[in-house]
């Protein structure tokens, strides 16, 4: 994310100050090289971006609004301890690092996040004074401020106010991250808060402030220059919340925030509105941007005085069911033949058995598919559910029993591997055997293809108690249809597949909108059925394909339609 | 770096206006027939001076009744705090408390829009610390807020004298007045007048000043200074004030120079009206006010001296300290100040008679009080 993300306070002394600020870089690729293969593995070091302390220090005076800040930061706006530059961690997949300093070494960067910072503090108002709020301006960027208090039993009024600001130039895109970026930033915030307030409650049960300013100012001494003297050094946040680490602890958020608010939003071009599949798409992203909260950042200290943060190794990170998938495609190469194509599948099955085999997919029962060879069956499933929107259709490539059909709709097996009998006598199945040449298929089994077909020679057995009705689903005929005219090529058939689904899927939200709506007579949607130019024969497909729709969705058009209902 | 040029410091959103001014709450039409000025060219007053000086305990002592004790308790000021004093359409001004710790003369503020439209400038220095640094401050701060706005008046005050003794005052009033003027003059700035006063939260010191500061912004001031004359030479009166009720800030007095002990002596009095109205003034659902248009009080001190209050308006009240025999003539008394209210009610005029006239408050309130004569809040005491 290209921002800045900084902690601010109003120091007693000095007014509204930074205290701690990080941002990200993208590493210069050229002197990082060279350390790659350094003991510390894929954590280099880097040199090059960030200034040592004293050139730091030179370019902060060019900062502008207040010159000789470094030389008179307190205990409390001070962050890190002189002799140390600040906190690096190095995310090595993508080339950036985030860095963690005192305040913004860049003079603009610095100017910006100032300005910013005594907004958030000392003007802007936030109603109930604790919390997020939004301003800036296309010149000094966008700012999004959260205030809050730390309990402090020795300052004025017994707390003292903080605020993380988010800076960035993007409007859009800051706006569009709020809830992530709250939410966030409360979770920050709530841990300091609640190990100030332990702090403050243990301070307080020794000795009441309270009680002893009232006597500071009854007995006052006639020694009256006391009383202002009497303000004890500014204690800095560390001595506050009692937490040593707590800049590490930051600098690990704020890096994070930076790193996940960054992946969080793509920009995508999207032509036409997005579809189901996109939605999708997303909220697998969104599960995976969770993960990465667990990850744990072990700290080192390296010898230039920046905090070495590493982190575990990405890989553990993926998702379970993507896993499957890579060990799908990489395992289950052994040779078997092979389905190019819906119609390559179609020509090697014949287009009567496809027919029966195309009907049970799209109404959803289960499909058995029997082979020796995985790939085969890998093949089988990944052509036939191009018949299927794309969250629907679950799949056990190869498994060593049979699996029950709440489970998946294709299950593939190998032939020795028998068929319960309740399955075989169910309606809602169809089996398909491959059989290879070995066991000599009989000839009415045997694939009619040419020669150098990979299929040449194999059987196909299929197995069905069911019955197809004589009208099928208005969506098969038409993918049929197009199967039977051989002079459309891939590319044609995979766009035909697309547009189909995604028509017969809108039908299909239409119409769960219209459920959802409240109670219709059967009239009624007949009614809609005829608008939506379904037929009888395609109910079942209907109420197969509503399993499709993602849940986001789902719960959108239920709030809409409550929404509605109520109005 | 300087503000989005929306002309001018918007409501009470902060010095950087964060709201565009299309964004600010439209004209309150129900202000507007009140003959309010709206908020914006309202004069201010700023309170400004080194951190812990004691700027918020002094606008909170004065315009919200806190306790002085209280203020320890206070937490710094962080950001600009505003505060609205609506006594009538007359006395109408904003009190702008500044936070210590920031400079406001600093590019990223709008010095225009802070010190353009102020009335006064309260330079609060604290006299139980070491000054030099609050004399630095009050010379620079005086220097570029003039160079703003030269009609600007300064008010210096020595603030947390109640430490000091009577001597100790002196002196440090002496000193500061002295330092402070050899500075403006090194600077250039002969032709600057800054008034100094001595103060402190815990006596009457700090009303008593800023009744002075208030009453230079009332451009009245010369006009009921005379009328106020006028009614105690004809009435055998010795010391009247016109009270602001809310704040017991005077707005003005007669001629006559004021002792401190019978400011305090009438501020104390009207503390005692309104706490004895408030708890035997009010209906029984708790209804009403405790002062309205039949608010008024004699108490009798016992070295024949009597103090008579009454009220004026909503927002003001006459208090005056007469001798006991001068009381025997109190009809004439009252026609005298029936005389001096109308004369009051012309000098601020129209607009006034208008609020009460629209939306009948005063009237309505005094008509229900004739009809329970035991809820109103007129109160005669004796000592």
């Amino acid at each position: 994310m290209n921002a800045v993300v900084a902690l601010c306070h109003f120091c007693e002394l000095h007014g509204p100050r930074i205290i701690f600020s990080t941002q990200a870089y993208h590493n210069d690729p050229a002197p990082s090289l060279k350390d790659g293969e350094s003991p510390m593995g894929p954590f280099r070091r880097r040199t090059a971006t960030i200034g040592s302390t004293s050139s730091g220090g030179s370019e902060r005076s060019v900062g502008g609004a207040s010159g000789g800040q470094r030389t008179d930061l307190c205990e409390a706006c001070r962050s890190i301890q002189p002799g140390h530059s600040g906190f690096i961690s190095h995310d090595h997949d993508v080339g950036i690092s985030y860095t963690s300093t005192q305040s913004p070494t860049q003079p603009q960067i610095f100017t910006m996040v100032k300005q910013a910072c005594i907004r958030s503090l000392s003007c802007e108002v936030c109603p109930g004074r604790e919390g997020p709020i939004f301003f800036g301006d296309e010149y000094h960027g966008y700012t999004l401020s959260y205030t809050f208090f730390v309990k402090d039993s020795q300052s004025r009024g017994f707390q003292r106010w903080y605020s993380i600001i988010v800076v960035m130039m993007d409007r859009m895109f800051l706006l569009n991250s709020w809830p992530f970026l709250t939410s966030n930033i409360h979770f920050i915030i709530q841990r300091i808060q609640a190990q100030a307030l332990s702090i403050y409650e243990k301070e307080q049960a020794i000795k009441s402030q309270r009680a002893e300013r009232i006597n500071r100012q009854l007995h006052a001494p006639q020694n009256f220059y006391l009383r202002r003297g009497g303000t004890q050094a500014l204690r800095s946040l560390l001595d506050l919340t009692g937490n040593k680490q707590l800049f590490r602890y930051l600098h690990m958020m704020f890096s994070w925030i930076l790193m996940a608010g960054g992946s969080r939003l793509t920009e995508r071009i999207l032509e036409g509105p997005p579809n189901e599949e996109a939605f999708l798409d997303f909220a697998s992203e969104e599960g995976e941007m969770c993960f990465l909260v667990c990850l744990t950042f072990p700290l080192l200290e390296t010898e230039e005085g920046f905090i070495k943060v590493t982190k575990k190794e990405l890989d553990s990170g993926k998702a379970p069911t993507e896993d499957e998938n890579i060990e799908a495609e990489v395992n289950y190469d052994d040779g078997g033949p092979t389905f190019r194509s819906l119609s390559h599948f179609r020509n090697v099955i014949g287009s009567l058995n496809f027919h029966d085999l195309a009907y049970h997919i799209v109404t959803g029962n289960q499909v058995i598919v029997r082979s020796q060879y995985k790939s085969t069956l890998k093949s089988v499933f990944d052509v036939l559910k191009t018949l299927l929107p794309a969250n629907i259709g679950t799949t056990i490539v190869f498994s060593n029993k049979y699996e029950e059909s709440f489970k998946c709709n294709f299950l593939g097996l190998s032939l020795d591997t028998n068929i319960p009998d309740f399955v075989s006598s169910s309606e809602l199945y169809m089996a398909l055997d491959i059989i290879p040449k070995e066991q000599r298929p009989t000839d009415h089994t045997k694939v009619l293809v040419e020669s150098q077909d990979p299929f040449h020679g194999y059987g196909i057995a299929i197995r069905s108690s069911a019955t197809v009705p004589d009208k099928v689903p208005t969506f098969q005929s038409r993918v049929e249809q197009m199967l039977d005219n051989t002079s459309l090529d891939e590319t044609v058939t995979s766009t035909f597949l697309l547009a189909i689904k995604q028509e017969w899927m809108n039908k299909v939200k239409m119409l769960f909108k219209f459920t959802r709506a409240g109670y219709h007579t059967e009239e009624e949607t007949n009614k809609l059925l005829k608008i939506l130019q379904a037929e009888k024969q395609d109910e079942p497909l209907l109420k197969y394909w509503k399993m499709g729709l993602s849940s986001q969705y789902k719960s959108h058009l239920l709030t809409e339609s409550m929404g509605l209902a109520s109005t | 770096m300087s503000l989005p040029d929306d002309g001018g410091i918007v409501g009470s959103y902060g010095v950087v206006g964060s709201f565009p001014k299309d964004f600010d709450y439209g004209p309150d039409d129900h202000d507007m027939e009140n003959g309010t000025v709206p908020p914006d060219n309202r004069p201010r007053i700023l309170l400004m001076g080194l951190r812990r000086s004691g700027k918020s305990s002094i606008q909170k002592v004065v315009f919200h009744k806190m306790s002085p004790n209280e203020t320890l308790f206070l937490e710094s000021t962080n950001k600009i705090v505003k505060s609205d004093v609506n006594s009538t359409s007359f006395v109408q001004f904003q009190i702008w408390d500044f936070p210590g710790q920031i400079d406001f003369f600093d590019s990223t503020f709008d010095s225009e829009t802070i010190f353009g439209g102020c009335g006064a400038l309260v330079f609060v220095i604290d006299a139980q610390d070491d000054y030099m640094d609050a004399l630095v401050r009050l010379n620079m701060t005086v220097s570029r807020a003039f160079k703003v706005n030269p009609n600007i008046k300064f008010e210096v005050f020595i603030h947390k004298v109640d430490g000091l003794s009577d001597d100790h005052k002196i002196e440090t009033q002496r000193d500061i007045h002295q330092r402070a003027t050899d500075d403006l003059a090194d600077a250039g700035l002969e032709g600057v007048h800054l008034s100094f006063y001595l103060t402190s939260i815990y006596d009457h010191s700090i009303f008593e000043a800023f009744s002075k500061v208030v009453q230079k912004l009332v451009p009245q001031l010369g006009t009921l200074e005379n009328l106020l004359d006028i009614l105690i030479s004809n009435s055998c009166i010795e010391k009247a004030f016109l009270f602001d009720v809310d704040s017991k800030i005077y707005i003005a007095t007669d001629s006559s120079p004021v002792d401190m002990q019978s400011y305090e002596l009438c501020c104390d009095m009207i503390d005692v009206v309104i706490d004895v109205s408030c708890i035997y003034g009010l209906k029984e659902d708790g209804e009403g006010t405790a002062y309205d248009a039949e608010s008024s009080s004699v108490i009798r001190l016992n070295n024949g001296t009597i103090l008579y209050l009454k009220e004026v308006n909503r927002y003001l009240a006459l208090v005056c300290i007469l001798r006991e025999d001068s009381f025997d003539r109190q009809g004439l008394i009252d026609y005298n100040f029936l005389c001096f209210k109308k004369a009051i009610e012309e000098v601020f005029e129209v607009r006034q008679k208008t609020v009460i006239g629209s939306n009948g408050g005063g009237q309505r309130l005094s008509t229900d009080s004739f009809g329970s004569p035991k809820t109103n809040g007129a109160v005669a005491a004796k000592s």
